[in-house]
């Protein structure tokens, strides 16, 4: 069985389900979005090993099988968020990302046709960077929906669709903690790149187009996190805070890697 | 029969209303006009629900029973008489009726809940004194189930419609938990208070009370199990709470910009909801510039009502489909319980040929005929016997139409059209072991 594009379906199927649980609106749609997201997880994560020859920690090096593998780790943050009933709406961006992220990723779920063997500091830096990414991706997700939330109550607009969408301080409160953890595997991902360029390259700074882009997206979350926890900024702000910072991180990391 | 908020007012509705049924059900239910009743007195209707066998007889003693056992002295004089507000229904109507009432589509307000639990009170009570029988009891608990399915398949009871209601939904869509927040109560107004209670449902715990009046703040602190406050405290107040409920005298606001920007600071950002229940309003309109913070207006609310309801009465359309459908499913019953008597009565007749035929065929045994002849003579006996009256009806019609009529009832009832079965099953018929 090709546990990749089942994985693909899946994931699909919850997208779709989220999507029309939302407007609908209907609840029972949403519950049945996570329970399939949580089958699309269980499938996700056999593929993803079997294409990695069953090694913990998988050998993954390449863009795609980061971006499949921050994928799983997004949707695995959002399963256990989810224990609270009130964050189920958050499904509706979670689930079409984790789509994404397999469909943008399928290259890291193939079969290795030679498997190589990779150096620690690379595994631990795809590890982090990918946990990082889908922790970011999180908080980005949280934060739209956030600014979604607030624009319809600040118009006076509340309807159904508000009803089935977190209320604005979970949403809040998730986007602290993803950015926060986020942020520092983020770092963690940073340090274990540069000691991974050392040992390969004997130099700090291997001067890739990659490596600049994600620095500026380090610094750009350095200063978030700052502003977040020093400066006391407000829910709204920190919401487009995590949006921007979010679009950045992905322009950065995924776009110049797919940029010829 | 029975009267409701649109075909009578509430002084007429309150002369009929009853508190103890059991007393009436008595009186009303006997072995020959009323054979099962439930009474349901709600403050929007007072209705009998009555099986019966004969209509007429049933109509008259159940407006009997309106004017002698239920009306609480002389009729008031409001202008509308108990002829004028009683409605009735019968048979697939009355169904149809007790399904509508119990999924509260014939509310008041379309899709409230306590309307079942109502209904659900009425028909234990009638359980009790032994009003209830089998028509009844399979009506109301159909009724029930059909209820569930309206809520569960339609939004009809999903979005509140009142005012209070909507506060504590808006509340619910801004906070995670009510649990761990404080209110605070700016004056004091029926609207503001019902509110409060919403909130206190969904879990509120801290109330805080400020009034221009102590000994007021102190009255409504007792009764919501908070802490009285004058006005002048108003600005320390602002930064604990996470709802602010004001409802309090005055041309000016109590609640200005500057105070609310002030409170912020000391709270962390943490989002504050200020319902302004006010007229003329309490709030600075300006506040609900600042980030974070959320306030609604009568008006808002009143909008946000308006539009929950607008969506309870798009939600109706769905839930009479089910309701007929449900009424449709229980007129079947109906229908099939109906034929009971027949089914015995036919079945008794055949009882009694197969016992006699059966007595003759052992006397033949006994002097020696031959069994095939006996089995043979025992056979066709039951047949000719069996078809003998069904036959000579059919050979006996003079009317054409009726005669049509008649001969295709017999070939659908013996499925004389139908490809004959190859053995018939039997029911004393086991079936046959390895």
């Amino acid at each position: 069985m090709n546990l990749h594009a089942l994985t693909e379906a899946i994931y699909l199927l919850a997208a779709v389900l989220a999507t029309l649980g939302l407007a609908l609106p209907q609840p029972r749609l949403s519950r049945a979005a996570v329970v399939a997201l949580a089958g699309g997880a269980l499938v996700h994560a056999a593929a993803f090993f079997q294409a990695h020859e069953f090694r913990i920690p998988p050998h993954v090096s390449g863009l795609p099988g980061a971006v499949s593998l921050a994928a799983w780790l997004g949707t695995l943050f959002f399963l256990v968020l989810v224990r609270r009933p009130r964050l189920r709406g958050l499904v509706v961006i979670v689930a079409p990302a984790a789509f994404l992220g397999v469909f943008f990723g399928s290259g890291g779920l193939a079969p290795a046709a030679a498997p190589t063997e990779v150096p620690i500091w690379a595994q631990a830096h795809v590890l982090l960077a990918s946990a990082g990414f889908a922790l970011l991706g999180v908080a980005g997700g949280a934060g739209a929906l956030f600014l979604v939330q607030r624009r319809s109550l600040k118009r006076k607009q509340s309807g159904s669709r508000s009803r089935a969408l977190p209320p604005l301080e979970a949403l809040d409160r998730v986007n602290a903690l993803a950015i926060s953890v986020g942020f520092l595997l983020l770092s963690l991902a940073v340090v274990t790149g540069v000691l991974w360029t050392v040992e390969r390259e004997g130099r700090l700074w291997p001067g890739s187009p990659h490596a600049s882009a994600a620095l500026v997206a380090w610094a750009i979350y350095a200063a978030l996190v700052a502003s977040r926890w020093l400066a006391h900024q407000g829910a709204t702000r920190a919401a487009q805070s995590a949006v921007a910072g979010f679009a950045i991180l992905a322009a950065a990391v995924v776009g110049v890697g797919v940029l010829p | 029969m029975g009267m409701n908020h649109r075909t009578a007012p509430l002084a007429l509705r309150e002369h009929y209303a009853i508190e103890d049924v059991a007393p009436a059900l008595t009186k009303l239910v006997d072995r020959d006009v009323i054979t099962e009743a439930v009474l349901l007195s709600t403050c929007n209707r007072v209705e009998a629900v009555a099986c019966a066998p004969r209509l007429e007889v049933a109509r008259g003693r159940l407006r009997s029973f309106f004017e002698r056992d239920l009306a609480q002295g002389p009729p008031p004089d409001v202008g509308a008489s108990l002829s004028d507000a009683l409605y009735e229904h019968s048979g697939p109507e009355a169904v149809r009726h007790v399904f509508r009432v119990a999924s509260s589509i014939d509310s008041m307000v379309l899709g409230e809940p306590q309307i079942l639990g109502q209904v659900k009170d009425a028909y234990r009570a009638a359980t009790a004194a032994g009003s209830c029988g089998g028509v009844l009891t399979r009506l109301f608990q159909h009724a029930f189930a059909t209820a569930k399915r309206v809520r569960n398949e339609t939004r009809i009871a999903e979005r509140p419609v009142s005012v209070a209601r909507v506060a504590a939904e808006l509340a619910s869509e801004i906070f995670e938990s009510m649990a761990d927040k404080c209110a605070l109560l700016v004056g004091a107004g029926e609207m503001t208070e019902l509110a409060l209670e919403a909130m206190r449902e969904s879990g509120l715990s801290r109330v805080r009370i400020a009034n221009r009046t102590r000994a007021r703040a102190e009255a409504l602190a007792s009764r919501f199990d908070g802490t009285a406050h004058d006005l002048e405290e108003l600005p320390e107040l602002l930064a604990q709470a996470d709802v602010v409920l004001t409802s309090i005298g005055g041309h000016e606001p109590v609640v200005v910009r500057q105070q609310v920007e002030r409170a912020l600071h000391g709270r962390g950002h943490r989002p504050l909801f200020v319902i302004d229940l006010g007229v003329p309003r309490n709030v600075d309109r300006r506040v609900d510039e600042l980030d974070g913070v959320y306030l609604y207006d009568v008006d808002d609310l009143g909008r946000v009502a308006e539009a929950n309801a607008e969506e309870r009465r798009r939600e109706k359309i769905r839930a009479e489909a089910i309701v007929l459908e449900e009424a449709q499913r229980f007129d079947g019953w109906l229908a099939a319980l109906a034929a009971v008597p027949t089914i015995r009565d036919l079945r008794n007749r055949a009882e009694a040929i197969r016992s006699r035929e059966l007595e003759r065929a052992l006397a033949r045994l006994e002097s020696a005929d031959s069994p095939r002849e006996v089995l043979e003579a025992l056979t066709r006996g039951i047949v000719n016997k069996l078809l003998h009256a069904p036959v000579s009806r059919l050979r006996a019609q003079e009317d054409r139409e009726q005669g049509l009529a008649t001969l295709e009832a017999a070939r659908a009832l013996f499925a004389l059209d139908e490809r004959e079965p190859e053995a018939l099953p039997s029911q004393d018929e086991e079936p046959e072991g390895p």
